[in-house]
């Protein structure tokens, strides 16, 4: 059950318009990406530059739930 | 040899365009001086099953002296009353895979599956429905839980990682040679017994699939898929992996009738208009040169067209097409003669299916008799 | 098709607990298994007769049946001679329902639905019987 509940970030305040780019607040928990071109992880934090840390390439996905999901096999 | 011989006229009913002479007329009051009344002694005496071919996937057999409805009631409660075992739930831990949840879910649930006989057949029951259709237990959302059991649920896994092939030559292009796992099929889905299945289910007898190169999924180094399956006994009339037949289908025997003689090169022709082995070629003998009526006369020697087998037409009326022909040849079906053909995709035998088709629709009698009587009272 | 999430645990639970749990005494035999469709009609009532109806002529509604049997039995039901009409209807597609009109010269409609069903197993049982006899001449070598 404790997997399936949703944890509210309590750290990070709630994000403003200039916390893209700046580069000011770098707190926060780090969330992992997969790069798009390489696809190797990226933990990126608020306000981090969205760029590959091995590459440089600038898409990144977001990675896959590690919550079950069932569905009917019709 | 039919046992219900029918007219001539009732025979005839292929023309170019239409048909004629659909319906059945066999019953009580419907001809003068005919009885046509339901008789279990008759009819015992005048049904017959030719078998043609019997193989474990597929089967051929004719029932000769039974009507449309009930033939047709076999055929339906082979394609869709008769149980087997498909995948049914599936829980998704980890997809990687170019190919959606959903649309690999119900991929995995459409790979037909085989084990032991006895296992499937008389251990393995049936799962409580989950949706409740109007006649069928309603089980709640979280009653379900509790209603797995070893007798009722086949556990299958399928878990698998595509890897880079370290010994591949370089610049291999084949993804197969290039990577371990590139492609994902039906023999990677993995048997997890429990509890009293690994009585029914062991060796030869383990859940497997039938078919074991289907192909799933395609993956690339660095996709994987992990997911547990759950398998039920289900019917074909609740979705269609459940049907236990690939087809079972009938035709009716056709006729064909030569009224009058087709001889030499048009003989050559109408036997090409037929299939090969229908339509034979001889030549006329003295006999039949001689006698008076028969057309042949004066033509002895000459090659004449003969009907060899109509079993093999597939009366695709190409001979009513020829303007030489017309007025020659008459076609027609039996009316009671059923060619069944039946294909199984491997759970059952494909003459068990039939049997257990009859045995479906007996059971579907009793219950409802008892039905009756119990309204009656 | 919205697909419903679930705690990895539960699953794991269920198959580890649950369902080796359940004692071998339990397991229905394949007769009487209480959720085998094709054996329900034992259990519940599935037929009722419609409204407007007399002895001789009467309206039957069978629930979860459709042309499989309706036809079938439409047609044994016909070869009785004291019937004097029998038809069979599905009265809407999506509504699991087939209902089978009886009209007799003598003897009760009802009567003669129960012949129905009776001729039509008869018939069931020599099916079967011939089916087996053919098989097993056909699978002899010397046979064929």
């Amino acid at each position: 059950m404790s997997r399936e509940a949703y944890q509210p970030p309590v750290s990070a305040p709630a994000p403003t318009r200039d916390a893209f780019g700046s580069g000011l607040a770098s707190d926060g928990p780090a969330i992992n990406y997969l790069c798009g071109d390489c696809n190797s992880k990226v933990p990126l934090k608020r306000g981090d530059p969205i760029r590959c840390k091995e590459c440089g390439h600038r898409v990144l996905y977001k990675e896959r739930t590690k919550r079950m999901v069932q569905f009917e096999a019709r | 040899m039919a046992p219900i011989q029918p007219s001539q006229e009732e025979l005839d009913r292929i023309n170019a365009e239409t048909v004629t002479n659909v319906t059945s007329t066999d019953f009580p009051g419907h001809w003068p001086g005919e009885d046509n009344s339901w008789s279990l002694p008759s009819f015992r005496k005048t049904f017959k099953i030719n078998i043609h071919h019997n193989d474990p996937l597929e089967s051929s057999f004719s029932l000769v002296g039974i009507d449309a409805a009930v033939a047709n009631a076999f055929r339906r409660i082979m394609i869709a009353e008769i149980p087997s075992v498909a995948i049914e739930a599936v829980f998704v831990h980890n997809n990687t895979s170019v190919i959606q949840d959903e649309v690999l879910c119900q991929r995995l649930g459409l790979v037909p599956f085989k084990g032991g006989k006895e296992g499937i057949q008389q251990f393995l029951k049936w799962h409580p429905r989950k949706k409740d259709d109007g006649m069928n237990t309603v089980v709640e959302e979280e009653e379900e839980e509790n209603t797995k059991f070893d007798y009722n649920t086949i556990i299958l896994s399928l878990k698998i990682a595509c890897t880079r092939n370290r010994e591949a030559e370089k610049g291999e292009r084949d993804p197969l040679k290039a990577y371990h796992n590139a492609h994902v099929y039906a023999r990677d889905i993995q048997f997890k017994p429990f509890g009293r299945q690994e009585q029914y289910f062991s060796g030869e007898d383990a859940i497997r699939p039938t078919n074991p190169d289907i192909l799933v999924a395609k993956l690339r180094p660095g996709q994987c898929i992990d997911v547990d399956m759950h398998a039920f006994k289900g019917v074909g009339s609740d979705h269609a992996k459940f049907s236990p037949v690939a087809t079972a289908s009938y035709r009716l025997l056709p006729t064909i009738t030569i009224v009058k003689p087709i001889l030499g090169k048009d003989a050559e022709k109408f036997a090409r208009c037929f299939p090969q082995g229908v339509i034979g070629l001889e030549k006329v003998d003295k006999k039949e040169a001689q006698r008076k009526g028969s057309g042949y006369e004066g033509h002895e020697g000459e090659i004449k067209a003969v009907v060899v087998d109509p079993m093999k037409d597939t009366v695709s009326r190409e001979c009513l097409r020829h303007e030489e022909f017309e007025g020659k040849v008459k076609l027609g079906r039996v009316r009671d003669h059923f060619i069944f053909s039946v294909e199984s995709v491997g759970q059952w035998e494909s003459d068990a299916l039939f049997l257990e088709s009859v045995k479906v629709l007996k059971t579907k009698c009793e219950a409802l008799k008892q039905n009756l009587q119990t309204m009656n009272r | 098709m919205a697909p419903k999430t679930k705690p990895a645990e539960a699953v794991a639970s269920e198959d580890d607990v649950s369902m080796n749990d359940e004692p071998a005494v339990d397991t229905p035999s394949s007769n009487d298994d209480p959720h085998n469709p094709a054996r329900m009609a034992f259990g519940e009532q599935r037929i009722r007769i419609l409204p407007g109806s007399s002895d001789t002529a009467a309206s039957f509604e069978f629930k979860g049946e459709d042309h499989t049997l309706g036809n079938a039995l439409r047609y044994i039901i016909m070869k009785n001679p004291k019937v004097e009409f029998c038809g069979y209807s599905i009265p809407h597609p999506s509504e699991d329902l087939m209902n089978i009109r009886i009209q007799t010269y003598e003897g009760t409609a009802s009567e003669a639905l129960e012949k129905g069903l009776d001729d039509l197993s008869d018939l069931c049982d020599v099916v079967e019987e011939k089916f087996i006899k053919a098989r097993d001449e056909y699978g002899t070598p010397m046979e064929t």
